[in-house]
């Protein structure tokens, strides 16, 4: 039997322009929830009580030492963390005792950080959103559109961000991110 | 175009897909309604030329489905509510 070996859609890319750092995280993995219609308040105390996260609102993401919580809408969220991927949505699944429906979104996604100083900049170029202090402060999140390709923004700290889009594109997006780079360094 | 999401805030029309009047929401009951209000509800539509209530979906966003009050001879949104409020406040469960 074959032996296959998981590797990253962009092969573990990492690579710095100037003081910008961009990196592919492979380390990622990712698992949607969906809250049940009629049981949220449920839903958001396991929520609590498993993952040690309140359900932010909308737009936003909650942060602790291991995991992310992006709320993308009124029932749904997107939990990002280091782990396995292989295993990531069924430890979920038991820590919150059913009380939310989830997803392994792992594989279908590609996630890039990219930080540094004039980060924004190089933003500016590829998200349609206002990215400034006042609307999309640190632990902002949001899906939007860049280069015609769907994408999910995450601001992790002043001058970080992680990008994500589809890992069959994935190739297209790093090209858009270094275009983008490109113009301003 | 920008549409003023009510829960994300103002957000390119391009993140957005149009599906039409917001009577569509309206659909009457398929097994009681006689073939004159079924035939209505799927191909007679009001052409209004001032402000209209429309359905668009936030595919590039929270895939929500909103109403929007757009005047259809300047483009003003005036109002923006999530379609799943009205549909509550008509007295549906969802």
């Amino acid at each position: 039997m074959a032996s296959l070996t998981p590797a990253p859609p962009l092969g573990g890319y990492d690579m710095t322009f100037g003081e910008l750092r961009l990196r592919e995280c492979s380390e990622l993995a990712l698992v949607s929830l969906a809250l049940p219609l009629g049981d949220e308040a449920a839903a958001k105390k396991a929520i609590k009580s498993s993952l040690k996260l309140d359900l932010p609102a909308p737009g936003m993401s909650a942060v602790n030492d291991t995991h992310r919580l992006i709320r993308m809408g009124p029932d749904q969220a997107m939990l990002i963390f280091a782990d396995d991927a292989a295993l990531a949505e069924p430890a979920v699944q038991t820590a919150l005792k059913g009380a939310c429906y989830t997803t392994n979104q792992t594989d279908a996604w590609v996630a890039l950080s990219l930080a540094g100083p004039g980060v924004r900049d190089v933003l500016e170029r590829l998200c349609p959103l206002d990215l400034h202090d006042a609307t999309f402060p640190v632990d902002a999140a949001a899906r939007t559109v860049m280069e015609h390709m769907g994408a999910m923004i995450v601001r992790e700290e002043q001058d970080g961000f992680v990008l994500l889009s589809a890992s069959s594109s994935a190739g297209s997006f790093l090209h858009a991110v270094e275009t983008s780079i490109g113009y301003v360094t | 175009m920008i549409i003023n999401h009510p829960l994300l805030g103002p957000r390119d029309a391009a993140e957005f897909v149009y599906l039409g009047d917001a009577s569509l929401m309206d659909r009457p009951d398929g097994m009681t309604a006689s073939d004159e209000e079924m035939h209505d509800y799927m191909y007679l539509r009001d052409n209004p030329a001032g402000e209209h209530r429309e359905l668009w979906y936030h595919e590039q966003g929270d895939r929500s489905w909103l109403v929007v009050t757009r005047n259809t001879l300047t483009h003003e949104i005036t109002m923006v509510e999530l379609a799943r409020d009205v549909a509550r406040s008509r007295g549906r469960s969802k």
